[in-house]
């Protein structure tokens, strides 16, 4: 009992000195084929461009940008740091359309467009259909469970987004660059998950010693095969 | 009328008016050939895009189906529907709260009904975007238009339509441009929901064939522009809805079937058909064949105008010469005979060879007259020189030296056969002068000596009745004319005096001086030259006179001592070969 207690106390204190993992998300080729209409108005479509070739975005830091990033580990498994996010729908889209949020936390879906719009999903962590409703009013969902949920909306075929609901509070996304920050991960042996929609889920296991940050680095997709197209860094 | 235009004429007219009659038949038969030809092509043509715009259209209903299944299409109809349900119908407002308060919910549902509606519209705009269709739209199953979205330059815009219920398949007007519709259901459970209806703007020249679209009658789009509709229209009145029709416009021959795009919708009616010019399809080839047959024609008409002409001259020929000769005999009274086969056609000889017979038998009977006269007058000539032994063959000699000096004188062909005859009969007017006279011994007294001097002109009266003697007469009249012109019966000069003449008076003298008389015997022939060169310039000719001294004595004792006195040898001198051998035929 004693030891259990005391063991506790250690680990909390282990919590509250653990340390950063600081991690890269290597991507050198495009992994998302994708065509987006530049939104010009309420009806007023552009002609379709491919996403990057404008060069005004970045296809890799998009591609970067939209890898999520958690870990798994028993230690940590109880440890909740609930969120409150929010899913846009603008332009016909849900904006940001990957969110990352630890199990039990709370995504409000406020619709912005003049237009009605509708949010379901068919996932088996959490299905719901929240009905259409028109521009200015919101739902919320609620997400217990880890796993992923894709969202789409029934009206336009063509909004999706995913919401990664990690088992944790130590989940976050890659920056632009690839590079990501989990802050105060303590002491102990995990598996660090990377997942991107298209590439797949990628795992690694670091240890975590007392006050020592650790680094990491995901090269996705694993293999470069011969007839992928290589883009160069930026 | 000339042989040979009769010849031409009835030759050429009959085949002409034929070659005419008959190059025009086939002309029109070509001609109609062809463009029945060309019609049937053209039906042809249009039956196959007739059949290939409804596969077209069988086609579009099929892939308009897979559109109208779009299921956030689906989920926007019923968006709408839900918002539409709960539309405030003919609520009878009481109080002024009331009013307010559902003025305010109208408000509220008249954004929502709005934004649901902006949302269908945007899908619609998609749908169109992406599916290039010009024109798109939903309307409720009772026909009640939803929601409708018009392409625009640069982008779409929503339009509200009111009584409007398109047809399954046909044309309306929105915004001044005509567009061609199509309707499908949406369908949910099997059960129709609303209907699709998406078009694209209708272009009437797309068509392989010029084609009318027709509203009600009256034309709304035409791909010709040369003819006015007003003409169409009534040209395309009486054609039966769904049938093939041959209209005349503009004296023009058209083709027009239906072309599978008629739409009746309540009253109104659409019906596009195909409206080709046959007779302009037709038009070059038919020129191209008449420019030709009216050349071949001509050339035709040409030749048969050449051989004509040249087949008439050919058959007129033969019979022109034949005519022309006969001009010729009658003008000169010869009877020249036809040269050997002229034109070498059978009837054409034997009618020269009947003519040369006959000529030639005139010919031969004239002849034997003038040679019966001449030997008839030349026997009298001998019996007269036999009145006298001194005169006995006078005038056969004073022929054969007149015609020895012609000779010299290079007289030849018929002129010297004048002549020769002419000098046999020279002294014939002694015929009528006294044997007492004529024959007296001794000097005449100056009246006897006038009536000898007569004798030129008896003898000239004896012939000058007598026709083919006419040449003689000269000789006869004038054989005593002078030089000076101290001769008689004229007392011509010089060469007033016949040639011929002169050359008698010559061999006159020479034989009178050679010869004997009673009184005298006759000189020798260098005197007799002698005495006749003293009378030159005054009574001969001096160029008759050397020519005749020229030829030399010797010559002239043949001629004087070949003298046979018989009546053959007289004819001998007169006559032509060919006379002999007739008469000798005759023997």
């Amino acid at each position: 009992m004693w030891i259990r207690l005391v063991s506790g106390v250690l680990l909390g204190s282990a919590l509250l000195a653990g340390a950063d993992i600081h991690g890269t998300i290597v991507i050198q080729r495009r992994l998302t084929r994708r065509n987006v209409t530049a939104s010009a108005g309420m009806y007023q479509r552009g002609v379709a461009v491919e996403l990057g070739a404008d060069g005004e975005e970045d296809a890799l830091a998009f591609e970067r940008s939209h890898v999520a990033i958690y870990v798994e580990g028993a230690s940590v498994a109880a440890d909740p740091g609930v969120v409150k996010a929010s899913i846009e729908q603008r332009d016909r889209r849900f904006a940001p359309d990957l969110v990352v949020i630890p199990a039990g936390s709370a995504i409000s879906f406020p619709n912005f467009d003049p237009i009605f719009h509708n949010v379901f999903s068919l996932s088996k962590v959490k299905s719901f259909d929240l009905g259409n409703y028109p521009n200015g009013q919101s739902r919320t969902v609620t997400f217990p469970s880890p796993g992923l949920v894709a969202v789409y909306c029934h009206l336009h075929s063509n909004m999706s987004a995913t919401i990664v609901v990690a088992p944790n509070r130590w989940a976050t996304k890659a920056d632009g660059k690839g590079g990501f920050t989990l802050a105060d991960v303590p002491a102990g042996t995990y598996s660090v998950v990377a997942w991107h929609k298209t590439a797949g889920t990628f795992r690694k296991t670091i240890v975590i010693g007392d006050k020592k940050d650790a680094e990491l680095s995901f090269t996705l997709p694993y293999v470069v095969t011969k007839d992928s197209e290589p883009i160069a860094h930026r | 009328m000339r042989f040979a235009t009769r010849t031409f004429l009835s030759s050429f007219v009959p085949f002409a008016i034929l070659l005419a009659v008959s190059f025009w038949a086939i002309r029109v038969s070509v001609i109609s050939t062809v463009r029945d030809g060309l019609r049937a092509s053209v039906r042809d043509n249009q039956v196959a895009l007739a059949r290939e715009q409804a596969r077209n259209q069988a086609r579009d209903r099929k892939w308009l189906q897979g559109v109208a299944e779009s299921s956030t299409l689906k989920a926007g109809l019923q968006l709408l529907y839900t918002e539409r349900v709960g539309a405030p119908a003919n609520q009878s407002r009481k109080s002024v709260e009331e009013q307010a308060h559902n003025a305010v919910l109208d408000l509220a549902y008249s954004t929502a009904q709005d934004q649901a509606r902006n949302t269908v519209q945007d899908q619609l705009s998609e749908i169109c975007d992406s599916l290039g269709f010009d024109f798109i739209m939903v309307s409720s199953v009772r026909g009640e238009p939803l929601a409708a979205v018009l392409r625009n330059a640069g982008g779409f815009t929503p339009i509200k339509f009111f009584h409007l219920q398109p047809p399954e398949h046909g044309f309306f007007s929105a915004d001044n441009r005509l567009y061609e519709v199509t309707s499908v259901p949406v369908q949910e459970a099997g059960a129709q929901v609303a209907t699709l209806t998406v078009g694209g703007l209708f272009d009437i020249s797309r068509f392989g064939v010029p084609a009318v679209l027709l509203h009600n009658g009256s034309v709304i789009a035409a791909a010709m522009r040369d003819v006015a509709p007003g003409q169409i229209e009534k040209a395309l009145a009486a054609c039966g809805a769904g049938r093939e029709c041959q209209p005349r416009i503009q004296d023009q021959t058209y083709l027009s079937l239906p072309l599978g795009l008629t739409a009746v919708a309540g009253e109104d009616s659409y019906v596009l058909r195909s409206l080709q010019n046959v007779d302009a399809a037709s038009a070059p080839l038919q020129a191209v064949l008449r420019k030709l047959f009216l050349v071949a024609g001509l050339a035709a008409l040409a030749a048969m105008f050449g051989i004509s002409a040249l087949s008439s001259r050919s058959i007129a020929r033969p019979l022109a010469e034949v005519a022309a000769h006969l001009r010729h005999s009658a003008m000169t009274g010869d009877l020249p005979e036809f040269p050997e086969n002229p034109g070498g056609v059978q009837e054409i000889r034997d009618l020269t060879r009947g003519f040369n017979f006959a000529a030639k038998a005139v010919r031969e009977g004239r002849e034997r007259l003038t040679l019966a006269y001449v030997q008839f007058v030349g026997s009298l000539a001998q019996a007269l020189d036999a009145r006298d032994a001194y005169t006995a063959g006078h005038s056969r000699r004073v022929s054969e030296y007149s015609c020895a000096i012609a000779k010299a004188l290079k007289i030849s062909g018929q002129e010297l056969e004048t002549i020769r005859t002419g000098a046999l009969l020279h002294d014939l007017g002694k015929i009528g002068i006294s044997d007492l006279v004529l024959q007296k011994p001794g000097r005449l007294t100056p009246e006897e000596n006038e009536l000898i001097q007569q004798h030129p002109v008896i003898g000239k009266r004896i012939l000058e009745n007598v026709q083919g003697l006419e040449s003689y007469l000269d000789i006869v009249e004038l054989h005593h004319e002078n030089l000076d012109g101290s001769g008689y019966p004229h007392g011509l000069k010089g060469e007033e005096t016949p040639l011929d003449a002169r050359i008698v008076k010559v061999a006159d003298a020479y034989d009178a001086i050679t010869s004997d008389r009673p009184y005298r015997r006759g000189k020798s022939h260098a005197d007799a030259i002698a005495i006749l060169r003293k009378a030159c310039g005054t009574e001969m000719d001096p160029a008759v006179v050397e020519a005749f001294a020229a030829l030399g004595d010797q010559q002239k004792q043949h001629i004087a001592l070949a003298g046979d006195q018989s009546l053959r040898s007289l004819s001998q001198a007169v006559a032509s070969p060919e006379l002999d051998r007739v008469r000798e035929g005759q023997r």
